[in-house]
């Protein structure tokens, strides 16, 4: 049951054919941002591994690190905006969202949040 | 508020043609539910005629030639009234999203327009619609296809003619926005990038970047701003449109609005009126609407006897970060829900409420990966059954980097609120999106009131039936914007209303006189007789509906405004008297009970309407909810307009 939703959840995989001239077409594998191994290897060195940890609170030392992560990160993307627009190896789109589709879970997120369903 | 609701018999056909008086009956006529049957009376008050008329501005407002001449200068008269100023347009729009600015552009070739918004121009839920919008623009992809979509989406309570013309005119109306000026995403190849959004069998939604609604915005302003033909009225909120009965018609004039920066009342006369407001989130506590949608054009439009339809499908979102739930509370309250994706629960998200228990494995095997709307009525069960305000969302299981890549928005947010979802649980809550329902437009836009169309979030065109297809809100908007165009023009040239006509209706008051004390008990008290309506309508009309709730709504709403009107009242408000707040409150009473009342109707569940006591789809149910006129004889402030009605 979960894998029927799930299929209709996920935008099409492998059933829809490759573009005709005239359109780009629409692949789905997800992108991992570049600036994501960045991010990785900053979080990794300066802050502990998550564990499961519902009642956990924010401690000062871990919410600064990951506040500064998050701005270096933002700028990096800003930069990159500013110089030209972004290709996406993928689908051919040129200055899209980086990172993984939009609508790959049927709802139009970004970085999280949604916009449109 | 005495209303009638039917169902309109034997088929989905908005079709009707709204000008021929007799058709119109006889399809109001067919067999059906009528609840509290009766139909629009009018009301017959002698008029107040202002004596002091001077016209400044000698510019006769000449008739419109046919040549549809760039160069056709604005001749939009003013006269002033003593106590306000009168404006005289061909056309007057309200609202300025996507659909008021498009109609408008297309307007002005043909005469005057005053485009009449109530904040900044921008301010609008299409701002805000940040997804796509859909059109059939691939090969492979079919006009069949996309209206099949639709009207499963819809619950198949569509109107199949209206969903064939959006599918089929919108690719026109999508090159026409590029055309403009709005610049889509496309391949490296020059073509128009394409994605896939749920519910869709097709790759067909354009967008730009992330900002799809912010940019065909743009691109409209900035058109809007250069037409020489069209004049924005920003920081006016419309108060009533001016009509009046023409035997069996009513027909509108036009449309008194308050500077509400200046304080001023401004009368605008217009030949045709485009209503285009938008929608009605703030009934709720909790929506992903900007401050200015508060209902006000299909408040408005149930004032001047137009038909209202569907109401009872409001499309919720069932995880809106919950600020109630975070460690620091925002400073300023939220003015718009921020919507934690799907993919949260898609990459393994769980959902718990507040004692820790995972519910949706109660609801529905697939648990989280459930349908969004199963999600969204679980969300509301656990939160009615446990007297709760909000549930949580945990992803902390899962590695961080991976959050923190995937979901960067959401991390950030909530960081500066003390929360760290690497590590516990998001709290979220529904939050109010769409309103699928509203005033009943035909095919062309036209309503039932003469000279009176409407377009977007505010009309009820038959495309979206008992629940939205993603990206089709932006693409209605801009086909009956079009579609309207024609109508409007061929109703301008046959009217003939005159620079009198500002007689015929009294004049909205600011109320100088009450004193800035009791304005400021007034504003207060609205403030939060606001907060309570919020709250009754979550509580009592929310995602889960049963009859006793809904009749318990009614109960308490009617007490609250019952309340609220006393309070002006006593305080010295009089009948004519306008202020912001005070015309938003009746809005909201008004628009709650169109969609209370409306619930109350529906003895079937379908779509975005849910009944716990008539849990099913009942197929000779299949119809469209109308809301008919109120009589009038028991009205409050808010259901009948300020001025003294007249006839023509």
């Amino acid at each position: 049951m979960a894998k029927a939703s799930l299929s209709r959840l996920f935008s099409s995989l492998s059933e829809h054919s490759i573009a005709k001239p005239s359109f780009t077409g629409f692949r789905s594998d997800s992108v991992a941002r570049s600036a994501s191994n960045s991010t990785t290897r900053f979080v990794c060195s300066s802050a502990q591994q998550s564990q499961l940890n519902h009642g956990g609170k924010v401690d000062e030392e871990d919410r600064e690190a990951l506040k500064e992560n998050l701005e270096s990160k933002n700028k990096e993307e800003g930069e990159d905006g500013d110089e030209g627009d972004h290709v996406n190896k993928e689908t051919g789109e040129v200055g899209g969202p980086k990172g993984p589709e939009p609508t790959r879970y049927g709802d139009w997120e970004r970085n999280g949040r949604c916009y449109d369903f | 508020m005495a209303a009638s609701i039917a169902y309109i018999g034997g088929h989905l056909q908005y079709g009707v043609n709204f000008c021929k008086g007799q058709s119109y009956k006889q399809a109001v006529w067919v067999p059906g539910v009528i609840f509290n049957g009766c139909l629009q009376r009018e009301l017959s008050w002698s008029c107040g005629v202002s004596k002091f008329l001077q016209i400044r501005q000698c510019n006769l407002f000449r008739s419109p030639s046919n040549k549809k001449s760039k160069s056709f200068r604005t001749l939009a008269t003013s006269a002033y009234l003593r106590d306000g100023t009168t404006k005289y347009f061909d056309f007057a729009v309200i609202g300025s999203g996507v659909a008021g600015l498009r109609y408008a552009l297309e307007v002005a070739k043909h005469g005057s327009v005053a485009v009449i918004t109530k904040a900044e121009p921008h301010e609008s839920n299409t701002n805000y619609a940040q997804g796509g919008v859909s059109a059939v623009l691939c090969p492979s992809d079919s006009i069949e296809s996309h209206m099949q979509d639709t009207i499963v989406a819809g619950a198949y309570l569509c109107d199949e003619e209206t969903v064939k013309i959006v599918c089929t005119e919108g690719p026109d109306r999508i090159r026409e926005l590029i055309a403009m000026g709005a610049s889509f995403d496309h391949g490296e190849d020059g073509n128009l990038h394409l994605a896939r959004e749920g519910g869709h069998s097709h790759h067909r939604i354009v967008h730009a970047a992330d900002m799809t609604g912010r940019e065909i915005e743009r691109a409209l302003l900035e058109a809007v701003i250069n037409d020489p033909n069209i004049s924005v009225f920003k920081h006016h909120f419309a108060i009533d449109l001016l009509t009046c009965q023409d035997g069996l018609d009513t027909v509108c004039h036009g449309v008194d609005a308050l500077n509400t920066e200046t304080q001023e009342v401004v009368r605008f006369i217009s030949k045709v009126t485009l209503l285009a407001s938008g929608g009605a989130g703030h009934i709720y506590p909790s929506t992903t609407n900007p401050l200015v949608a508060t209902g006000d054009g299909m408040a408005m439009a149930h004032r001047a006897q137009a038909v209202i339809s569907n109401m009872e499908f409001v499309q919720f979102h069932p995880t809106a970060l919950a600020d109630e739930g975070l460690p620091i509370k925002p400073k300023k309250t939220r003015e718009n829900a921020f919507l934690i994706t799907e993919a949260v629960r898609g990459d393994g998200g769980i959902l718990y409420n507040l004692s820790m228990e995972r519910f949706m494995p109660l609801y529905d095997g697939r648990a989280e990966l459930a349908p969004r709307d199963v999600v969204a009525r679980s969300i509301d069960d656990q939160l009615k059954k446990r007297n709760e305000n909000y549930v949580l969302l945990d992803i902390s299981h899962k590695p961080r980097e991976k959050i923190l890549s995937h979901f960067p928005n959401i991390s950030n947010e909530c960081l500066q609120h003390g929360l760290d979802i690497t590590r516990q649980p998001i709290p979220v809550v529904p939050a109010a999106h769409y309103m699928c329902g509203g005033v009943r437009a035909g095919l062309q836009g036209e309503t039932n009131v003469h000279g009176l169309y409407v377009a977007g979030e505010v009309a009820c065109t038959g495309l979206h039936g008992a629940n939205r297809l993603a990206s089709n809100s932006l693409l209605e908007a801009l086909v009956f914007a079009r579609r309207a165009v024609q109508p409007s023009i061929d109703h301008m040239k046959s009217s003939n209303l005159d620079l009198r006509a500002s007689d015929l209706w009294t004049l909205p008051l600011v109320p100088k006189s009450l004193g800035s004390d009791v304005m400021h008990k007034i504003l207060r008290t609205t403030k939060e007789v606001r907060k309570e309506l919020q709250s009754v309508m979550w509580k009592y009309v929310g995602i889960v509906r049963s009859t006793r709730r809904l009749q318990e709504a009614e109960q308490k709403i009617g007490e609250l405004e019952a309340k609220w009107e006393t309070y002006l009242f006593e305080h010295g408000w009089q009948q004519t008297m306008v202020a912001h707040e005070a015309c938003e409150m009746r809005n909201l009473f008004c628009c709650a009970k169109l969609v209370l009342n409306s619930a109350l109707a529906r003895h079937e569940s379908r779509g975005l309407h849910y009944m716990i006591d008539f849990p099913h789809l009942e197929e000779s149910k299949r119809l469209p909810t109308v809301i008919f006129p109120s009589s009038g004889t028991t009205s409050t402030w808010s259901s009948r307009q300020l001025h003294q009605h007249s006839t023509c």
